[in-house]
């Protein structure tokens, strides 16, 4: 799976950070680190513990982290968490919300983790797996 | 017809005045005259009389005197037995004559005279006179000489004795009536009155001049030409009065000799009677003159009272003619205005009536073919249009009322001018285009371009002129909209702003340029009958100006164009200006408008870039050409669309051939939606909206600074300003630093990281004065945000407590960069971060 085709699968902008970051070796590197990042943990363990303010911050971190990488659909629901927290909090809506940046969040782990391996068989993978849910 | 009323009124009352004054002034000189004739003869009775007394006292004076000397005479020469007879006689006859007496007689019993000195005399009524010397009484008589001449006679008790013996009763002394009356002076030639004295029986005893005949009754008689009524009472009544020895005066209007007045007297010692005459002769001609005189004078106050009188009523005239006219005229511009309304009334209920047709039509027809929704489209853009049309005119109407009720108001706001040139443009481009016209739109000399005024109102000012401008031009024609400035004389807060819309189109009529101004006015002319409008839209404009403090003028011609300029004087916004500069681009302007590329010039070198000019498409590719031969190409060239000969896409497109290494920008007043695809396809990289103030070419070129910075050198030349300096990046999350740390490392830089707020207090703190070049600042962050480090920073006791710090933030909300500014970091640039608006940012502020 090429980066192209990783960007293809999260919903990203590859030629936007390709552009941005002047190469696919360095994208590819930062692309990797995302998998690193905790903000994503740091919000879901905020928001079982109900620790609204922490998991604005943790939310608004993530949405950071996806516009430097360009990770356009993973950025646009985490911004409408990160929305919905910094006015304030309805349960019910924060759960729909945060459902769809798991979702998404998700998603592009699973691209990033399948980044240059056998990526023709990769894209089937995801395909049939995206089928199937 | 008010007019003859009030003549006629002045008339009559002008004749009855002057009737009346003739009335009452004839009236008091007939009164007066009479008056005076009645106290002249009043005044003449009581002269009469009095004169009258003092004659007939003189009178008795002299002839007591004269009793008296004969008295004497008689005492003196006594009588004596013995005496000589003739010696007596002797001595009588030389007292007497030692006296004046011209005659002396002795008077006997039987009424004989016996004379001692003198002619015989002859008593001329001896009864009565002897009857008085009988009874020894003094008696006056007159008599007659032998001569015939009237003789006074005095008579005295003496006893002489006479020739024959016997003795006389009284001595007689006589003298010539001449005595009497030259005595009496009654006949003084040239007195005013004369007096005769007559007997009982009118005859004379002493005659004035005039008198004639010898009877006074026969005398006034005579004085009436027939026999007359009048002379007979008068001599019956002086006849009575004489008898009853009452004085008697009385006027007389004779024929013969004019009025006299007549004043009779008894006289003592005698039967005789003295009349004073006093003819009014001369007195009248006296008193006729004066009556004259005072007719004349009476006569003459007369004339000066009608004259005044004529006088003031002519001027009455004359004020309540102009008044009636000034009323008349009055009234005609009451109508006028009346019928100027009503005009307008029905004009505007006619423009409101057609566009209120087309929405009730285009309803019905639209709900007539609801299931054609193109047809329901094409109706409901016509309903849209034609409501527009009519909440403008709606409003035109609105805010003449506002203003002629003095209701409205300018709100001040910051306006800027860009914004407004660039919204009328954008306004009236449509319209433009619908009617194939030129727009030139210019500015020159910008000083400023935000002021303070009501930019709702300036834009319908300008908007009021640029939609006649179009309005009133016929296809194909030319609208100039120019703006320029220059220093007011109100002060260097103000600036004086030039606003002129000028076109070549059907011109204004002289007639009615003169109330071109003035509310519900349109020009009635069939060229502009087809025209909408409400007629409100110069007046309003000019009520706008007017507010303004500025002032507006109209130059027109018919058939060869309007031009409208407006002065305006508006306070500067006290404003800085956004920090507007770009890097030192080698750019090329090209415009047919000398002005214009001067004033873009001068606007490009405030933001920082020196520019070459050219007026034409054709000398600009070669200019394009000889930069390329010397390796020295511009970065960026900014094309007028419509050109004299090659217009600017086909200069783009030669441009193009020649060099691809170039942004290529159209700049056009016109709205170029359509002229896009051709543009783009000839290798225009994009378009700059004319008017080109300084903002507009800044936020028009900014967009391109990637593009050209990654062609040439520009951008190794920062890093070159950058290189080696030490930044401290704040961001919490690893993987944002990462980025950031290779991306600006790419500039140059040396950066350090803190992983949160307070580390970065911290290291700031802890390093060396000067150590850090600058930060960068995120602002969500643990422990310490954002903005609380670069608080904390400002705050610190140290030299470099000003350090640039450049806030990062994906937060792009206006408070969020207020918030940053208020803590005092120098600026902001939105995540993700981009390396060129970072680096200059740090260029800016980085001190050299």
């Amino acid at each position: 799976m090429t980066l192209k085709e990783c960007y293809t699968a999260l919903g990203g902008d590859y030629e936007g950070v390709v552009a941005r970051l002047g190469g696919e070796g360095l994208v590819k590197r930062f692309v990797r680190k995302f998998l690193l990042d905790e903000s994503y943990s740091l919000l879901r363990q905020s928001l079982e513990e109900e620790n609204y303010k922490d998991a604005f911050r943790a939310a608004h971190t993530l949405k950071g982290v996806c516009q430097s990488l360009h990770f356009t659909r993973l950025c646009e629901s985490s911004e409408s968490l990160c929305d919905m927290l910094r006015t304030g909090c309805w349960r019910p809506k924060v759960d729909s919300l945060f459902l769809k940046v798991d979702e998404d969040y998700k998603q592009a782990v699973q691209a990033i983790q399948l980044l240059d391996i056998n990526s023709a068989q990769a894209v089937s993978d995801m395909d049939s797996r995206r089928s199937a849910r | 017809m008010k007019n003859n009323q009030i003549i006629r009124f002045l008339t009559v009352s002008l004749v009855l005045i002057f009737v009346l004054c003739v009335f009452i002034f004839s009236f008091l000189a007939v009164f007066i005259n009479r008056k005076g004739e009645q106290t002249i003869s009043e005044i003449g009775t009581a002269y009469m009389s009095s004169m009258s007394e003092q004659v007939s006292l003189h009178f008795q004076t002299t002839i007591q005197l004269r009793l008296a000397q004969m008295e004497a005479l008689v005492s003196t020469i006594s009588v004596t037995e013995n005496s000589d007879e003739d010696s007596v006689l002797e001595a009588l006859s030389y007292n007497a004559k030692a006296r004046g007496f011209e005659y002396l007689a002795l008077y006997s019993p039987d009424g004989e005279f016996e004379m001692i000195e003198g002619d015989q005399v002859k008593v001329t009524d001896p009864q009565p006179f002897l009857e008085s010397i009988k009874n020894e009484e003094d008696k006056v008589a007159v008599g007659t000489d032998a001569q015939g001449d009237n003789i006074v006679l005095l008579g005295v008790s003496a006893s002489y004795r006479m020739e024959n013996g016997k003795k006389c009763i009284a001595l007689v002394g006589g003298l010539h009536v001449s005595y009497i009356s030259d005595t009496l002076s009654l006949d003084e030639e040239g007195g005013l009155v004369h007096s005769h004295i007559v007997r009982k029986d009118g005859s004379f005893v002493i005659r004035s001049f005039d008198a004639v005949g010898d009877n006074y009754f026969e005398q006034i008689r005579s004085m009436w030409n027939t026999s007359s009524q009048e002379a007979e009472s008068c001599v019956q009544e002086l006849g009575d009065s004489m008898r009853e020895g009452t004085e008697y005066s009385i006027v007389l209007d004779t024929d013969a000799k004019g009025r006299q007045h007549l004043f009779c007297s008894s006289l003592p010692y005698t039967e005789w009677y003295l009349i004073s005459v006093m003819p009014y002769g001369s007195l009248d001609a006296k008193v006729n003159a004066l009556s004259s005189q005072w007719i004349s004078v009476t006569l003459g106050g007369c004339g000066i009272v009608l004259l005044t009188l004529l006088l003031l009523f002519g001027k009455y005239y004359d004020l309540t003619r102009k008044q009636v006219s000034a009323l008349d005229e009055a009234r005609h511009e009451a109508i006028e205005a009346n019928k100027a309304k009503s005009e307008f009334f029905s004009n505007m209920s006619h423009d409101i009536r057609t566009p209120m047709n087309a929405v009730v039509g285009m309803t019905a027809i639209a709900i007539a073919n609801i299931d054609n929704i193109q047809q329901v489209k094409h109706c409901l853009r016509k309903i849209s249009l034609s409501s527009k049309h009519l909440l403008g005119l709606i409003n035109d109407v609105l805010d003449m009322s506002k203003i002629e009720s003095g209701k409205m108001v300018l709100n001040k706001d910051l306006v800027s001018l860009s914004e407004v040139m660039d919204s009328m443009v954008s306004i009236v481009q449509p319209q433009i285009k619908a009617k194939k016209q030129n727009f030139n739109v210019q500015i020159y000399d910008i000083i400023t371009e935000n002021v303070c005024c009501d930019s709702v109102r300036m834009n319908q000012m300008l908007l009021n002129l640029l939609s006649n401008a179009i309005k009133f031009t016929n296809e194909g024609g030319t609208i100039e909209f120019s703006m320029s400035q220059e220093p007011s004389p109100k002060g260097d807060e103000y600036v004086r702003i030039h606003l002129r819309v000028k076109d070549n189109g059907i011109g204004i009529a002289p007639e009615f340029m003169e109330k071109i101004f003035e509310s519900f006015s349109r020009e009635d002319d069939k060229r502009v009958q087809r025209t909408e409008g409400s007629g409100l839209g110069m007046a309003i404009t000019k009520y706008i100006v007017d507010s303004m403090g500025g002032s507006i003028d109209v130059q027109s011609e018919l058939g060869k164009g309007t031009q409208f300029s407006i002065v305006l004087d508006l306070e500067v916004a006290p404003v800085q200006e956004a920090d507007m500069v770009l890097p030192q681009w080698k750019m090329l302007v090209v415009d047919d408008d000398e002005m214009m590329c001067q004033t873009t010039l001068s606007s490009l070198k405030e933001i920082g870039i020196d520019a070459d000019w050219t007026m034409d498409g054709e000398s600009a590719v070669e200019m394009v050409k000889k930069r390329h031969g010397m390796h020295d190409d511009y970065q960026i060239i900014l094309l007028d669309w419509k050109l004299p000969g090659i217009d600017g896409v086909e200069t783009a497109r030669k441009i193009r051939e020649h060099m691809s290494d170039v942004s290529i920008l159209l700049i056009s007043a016109y709205d170029w939606s359509e002229i896009e695809q051709e543009a783009r396809d000839a290798g225009v990289s994009g378009f700059i909206p004319k008017p080109l103030f300084k903002s507009t070419l800044f936020y028009g070129l900014r967009p391109f600074m990637d593009l050209s910075e990654e062609g040439d050198g520009v951008v190794e030349e920062e890093d070159m300003a950058l290189k080696g300096r030490r930044v401290l990046v704040a961001e919490d999350n690893e993987l944002n630093w990462e980025v950031a740390e290779e991306l600006l490392g790419d500039l140059g830089l040396e950066l350090e990281w803190a992983e949160n707020g307070q580390i970065c207090l911290e290291k700031f703190q802890q390093s060396p004065i000067g150590f850090y070049d600058a930060v960068l600042m995120d602002l969500r962050m643990p422990v310490m945000t954002g903005l609380e480090a670069a608080q904390a920073i400002r705050q610190q006791d140290r030299q470099d407590s000003d350090i640039p710090i450049v806030a990062m933030t994906a937060d792009a909300f206006a408070e969020d960069i207020q918030k940053c500014l208020d803590v005092g970091m120098n600026a902001h640039v939105a995540k993700p971060i981009d390396i060129q608006e970072v680096a200059r940012h740090l260029k800016n502020f980085i001190k050299k």
